[in-house]
């Protein structure tokens, strides 16, 4: 152990090392140095890698990926032992160069230490592979003209067929289409909104966002423009042109790539969605054709809905962006090269491996704050993109991202990029806040946020947990969006509570106060039974039931979980889940299976309820009180004081909700004695009946409040005596602001 | 004409008057507390009563509401089927309607009694708010009518806000503007009601019937004298918001959770220093012009009569032929 220890202490010191070398390195073709902070763990593809402190200049190492960099190098560099000599330790060192040093976590704690012997052998094969199966290859040279707000690039998109079957068709993704009048995804925001109702009645040419693809070419199959044709397969809106397809001459062969070339042009709209642009603020999201995804034996590539966010296949992207001089950027990928133009423009170069997405953005008033965080897999290198008048919120976006890097790294796995970038959007370009893509997230904050109002913290928290089930663990957000986003919301409660405490992990003022947990549990009581979790996004009832049930439903149901089989099981889950699933895109059942998995129980009774149903989980003490069991004799004071005065008890139970779920009742009695009961809360009710020399003092049903899926937590417990503190608080503070109002009205007179 | 005046020493005159007069201030706190009250009151029987919430017997309210105050439980016991918080807005607009109709009666009693500095009898005090009263109406039509173009310009002023937002890339710069725009709305609001405030004063004293020369009269008055009583009236609203801010204070940030005898002890008297203030303002007013009518009537006192020129009849009769 202690030399598994010393290894990840080398990792480390490698990475730094490694970190320092890229950043002085020049790049080789331009002879510029990449010198904008972007450190470069990762090789570049066919640039072997020189390894630090090998001390022979013709060592290469031809290592793949950051997790073989990581744990091979510094083994020969620190031990000067070929690796053969070491044979003890190539299994341990193998686990962390196929995954990416989790399984140096696993080593490291001793309940991941099972799991880490167990992925040993898959992982030495995987020492040769990628993180991902690479399905796709972007390489994209975009331009920017910011006075008309567009983009100009071209693409060319290498898909390797891998679906087991020729294929002729191909559907691809254009996003920015939605952003019409009479798009699907405008025709659903004006019936229930979406991150806002914006744009409004005032829809103006500024809302207007569109990509044009003006040519497409197919290696080998010549040009293809008239063959692209607009389809819906959701809705069939004829209107809608977020998605097309383009069906070739001849079938792609199984395991034989095609290459498409593309030129197309963005208009991007004042931000409205995740992406557009605020002055000379752009958040670049969803900007090019992006291929569907071959999954479940079809293809799956659904229109760009009010509600639904995203899905594709991994792979790399080489961009590079062409824009003013004076723009700071930052983007999902590793700058490879800056190149000053003669037109006083720059082109930026970038790089990103096993992600399924590329996002950028740009403002020339951002300020680059940098930081760094060492985790189990290496130093990760911190971007914050501050907008003016935010900075105040830079150490707050910085403690809550370097906690949650933190946990989850303990908790679920090790975050194997080398790199993240948070951009605080700049003020009115709110609706570009808090969303994620792979290695960028966007946050959210304001010059007068207050510290008592966790938002900023909450919303780093929340997009940088994304990277893991989002960006690794990639699932159908179209279809399944509880699996990322509620998934998410659980996880980031938790991270929430262990980082600022569990009652105040979202409101912390002196007068009032709200944990995160119970943030996520009233917004699931908004809406808690129109939707199953299971539902397709956009077939909410609305944009509100599927933010209650996509989020808070599933966290809350996911808390109600850990508690019914244990913190430490759901840990386990949780971090197999993530280790079992990443660079996939698993399903629902693969999630729920996995948790049945670890915990060894049946839990389909409870997945049945919460995940594919929508009953209502309500238990109350319906009733509960004390009688004189000789009622039909005098009470005699002193009995009653000495104790000796028998009485019998009954607590009546309500199931009033149709979920069943087995819950305990603790009833006590005023001698301090108490009784717990556990019913299998199937039946209707259910009575308890004590004879005890002792009254009632108070009954409750959960008294450890371990069901959160219960819908009223007030009629939980009853106390013999009435308490009317409560009522007076509130009575109070009604009195108040009624009389306060009424001032108000009447200084008219 | 403002230069032969006295200096009146309004300010303290009316902190005086509002003591002394301290029966009118207790009248309208517990007319405003029993109101208050009515409208909380059922929400509050919801709370108590309410079959499923019982909020009395729940150990949960205690928890999260009594030991601290968990906003989300307030959430919670707005999101219950039952809706126990039902009503709640309804019931507190109604209490609001009747005071603003107690004041309007209760006004002229008021200045009346300001103004004679006179402790009136029941009679005399709803006497003079009987007489008050409909003018009073006719003069809340002015008020709203004079609030329009002061709407006008708050709305110019939220487009320009929203200008300087859009374009700006400081977000302080809109905020700058925006201050800037709400200290000379609050201005404006405050020179609004100064004027309405003398407009009451003298129809009270001069016992003018016609609002419309009143309020002409108070404009005259003002205008002459606008620096003295903007000032009487400025300070006592800075000393009425400094006075409720730190009662807020001290309500949220020091008092414990569970005091509940000391917070609405608190409360109430936030509520009562506020009434206090604006009675100020109002005795303070009613006295700076009972000063400034007796100014105005030495300085333009009659002068010595001139013997008349044609004698009257009456000299004719009686002098000699």
């Amino acid at each position: 152990m202690s030399t598994v220890v010393l290894m990840l202490v080398d990792c480390h010191i490698y990475g730094r090392l490694k970190s320092l070398h890229s950043n002085k390195s020049r790049d080789a073709d331009t002879g510029e140095r990449a010198d904008d902070g972007h450190s470069r763990l990762r090789p570049q593809p066919g640039k072997p890698a020189k390894v630090a402190g090998a001390g022979d200049p013709g060592n290469t190492n031809h290592c793949q990926n950051l997790a073989v960099g990581l744990c091979c190098a510094p083994w020969r560099g620190i031990l000067g032992q070929p690796l053969v000599k070491v044979s003890a330790l190539v299994g341990v060192a193998a686990v962390c160069a196929a995954t990416c040093a989790a399984p140096c976590l696993s080593a490291r704690t001793a309940p991941r230490a099972q799991a880490a012997h167990k992925e040993m052998a898959a992982a030495a094969d995987a020492e040769k592979k990628p993180l991902s199966t690479r399905v796709v290859a972007y390489q994209i040279d975009a331009k920017l003209d910011p006075a008309t707000h567009s983009i100009t690039a071209t693409e060319s998109l290498t898909y390797l067929n891998l679906t087991g079957q020729p294929q002729q068709t191909f559907p691809f993704h254009l996003y920015l289409n939605a952003f019409q009048p009479q798009s699907t995804f405008m025709t659903e925001v004006r019936l229930s909104g979406t991150r806002g109702n914006d744009p409004d009645s005032a829809w103006d040419a500024k809302n207007f966002g569109s990509i044009t693809v003006d040519k497409l070419e197919v290696d080998g199959m010549g040009d293809l423009t008239g063959a692209m044709q607009f389809i819906q397969p959701d809705d069939h809106n004829a209107a809608d042109h977020t998605v097309f397809q383009v069906t070739l001459p001849k079938p792609v062969a199984p395991g034989a790539t095609v290459t498409f070339r593309m030129a197309f042009h963005d208009v991007m709209p004042v931000v409205v969605e995740r992406t557009g642009y605020k002055r000379d603020f752009f958040m670049v999201g969803q900007w090019f054709p992006k291929v569907g995804v071959w999954w479940k034996n079809q293809w799956n590539c659904h229109q760009f809905h009010a509600t639904t966010e995203f899905f594709a296949d991994f792979g790399t992207f080489d961009v590079k962006l062409t824009l003013p001089h004076d723009e700071v950027v930052g983007a999902g990928g590793d700058l490879v090269s800056t190149v000053n133009n003669s037109d006083g423009t720059k082109t930026l170069e970038y790089r990103s491996e096993d992600v399924h997405d590329f996002s950028w953005t740009a403002s020339p008033h951002f300020t680059d704050a940098e930081d760094s965080w060492t985790g189990s897999a290496g130093t990760v290198k911190i971007h914050l993109l501050m907008a003016p008048g935010n900075m105040a919120s830079a150490p707050r976006y910085l403690r809550a991202l370097k906690g949650t890097l933190a946990y989850y790294d303990k908790w679920v796995g090790p975050y194997p990029y080398d790199r993240i970038t948070v951009v605080d959007p700049e003020h009115g370009a709110f609706n570009a806040g808090g969303m994620e893509y792979p290695t960028l997230i966007t946050a959210g904050s304001t010059w007068w946020m207050p510290k008592g109002l966790l938002v900023p913290e909450v919303v780093v928290e929340h997009e940088f947990g994304h990277q893991y089930w989002y960006a690794m663990v990639a699932t159908n957000e179209f279809e399944e969006a509880w699996l990322d986003e509620g998934i998410n919301s659980y996880m980031e409660v938790k991270v929430m509570d262990a980082l600022y405490g569990k009652d105040t992990s979202m409101l912390n003022f002196p007068f009032a106060q709200a944990g995160d947990g119970e943030e996520q549990r009233t917004s699931y009581l908004g809406a808690p039974d129109f939707d199953p979790l299971t539902r397709f996004a956009w077939q909410f009832r609305s944009s509100g039931s599927y933010a209650a049930v996509t989020y808070g439903k599933t966290a809350t149901v996911l808390a109600t979980l850990e508690k019914l089989i244990g913190e430490e099981k759901m840990q386990e889950a949780m971090h197999t889940y993530f280790m079992r699933y990443r660079f996939t895109h698993p399903t629902g059942e693969d999630f729920l299976k996995t948790i049945e998995e670890v915990s060894g129980r049946n839990l389909r009774w409870y997945f049945d309820q919460a995940v594919y149903g929508t009953n209502i989980l309500d238990y109350e003490i319906w009733s509960a009180d004390s009688d004189r069991v000789n009622w039909y004799e005098k009470e005699n004071p002193l009995t009653r004081s000495s104790h000796q005065q028998v009485y019998r008890t009954y607590v009546t139970v309500h199931r009033k909700g149709d979920f069943i779920f087995p819950v305990d009742v603790k009833v006590k009695f005023d001698d301090g004695t108490s009784a717990l009961e556990h019913w299998d809360g199937r039946d209707r009710w259910v009575r308890y009946t004590y004879e005890r020399k002792a009254k009632l003092a108070s009954a409750e049903v959960d008294p450890e409040r371990k069901i959160l899926l219960d819908r009223d937590f007030f009629n939980n417990g009853r106390t013999a005596e009435s308490d009317d503190r409560a009522t007076h608080k509130l009575l109070r503070i009604w009195v108040f602001t009624n009389e306060w109002i009424s001032q108000l009205v009447a200084w008219f007179t | 004409m403002s230069t032969s005046q006295p200096k009146p020493k309004a300010f303290a005159a009316g902190a005086s008057l509002v003591w002394r007069r301290q029966r009118i201030l207790w009248w309208i706190f517990v007319v405003n507390l029993v109101l208050a009250f009515m409208g909380a009151a059922g929400a509050s029987h919801n709370l108590a009563d309410d079959a499923g919430v019982t909020l009395n017997h729940s150990t949960e309210a205690a928890r999260r509401l009594v030991h601290g105050f968990d906003m989300s439980a307030l959430q919670e016991l707005g999101s219950l089927p039952q809706d126990p918080l039902r009503g709640t807005s309804a019931l507190a607009a109604l209490p609001s309607i009747l005071f603003l109709l107690f004041m309007l009666f209760a006004t002229g009693g008021i200045l009346a009694a300001y103004y004679e500095d006179f402790s009136l009898d029941a009679s005399a005090f709803f006497e003079a708010g009987a007489r008050c009263f409909w003018r009073f109406v006719r003069l809340l039509v002015y008020f709203v009518i004079a609030m329009i173009p002061v709407v006008i310009i708050g709305s110019i002023a939220g487009k320009i806000y929203d200008h300087i937002d859009d374009v700006s890339v400081s977000p302080y710069a809109s905020v700058w503007f925006g201050c800037a725009a709400v200290a000379v709305i609050l201005l404006l609001l405050m020179a609004i009601r100064l004027w309405f405030d003398m407009t009451e004063v003298i129809a009270v004293a001069h016992d003018e019937r016609r609002m419309h020369k009143a309020l002409r009269l108070a404009a005259g008055v003002m205008w002459r004298n606008h620096h003295s009583l903007f000032w009487l009236y400025f300070r006592i609203s800075v000393i009425g918001w400094a006075v409720f801010a730190a009662g807020l204070y001290l309500w949220m940030i020091r008092l414990h959770p569970e005091s509940g005898a000391k917070a609405l002890l608190l409360s109430q008297a936030m509520i009562l220093f506020w009434i206090g203030a604006r009675l100020w303002q109002r005795a303070s007013e009613a006295s700076w012009y009972k000063q400034y009518r007796e100014a105005q009537a030495v300085s333009v006192a009659p002068p010595e009569p001139i013997a008349p020129l044609i004698p009257t009849e009456e000299e004719l009769a009686g002098a000699p032929r």
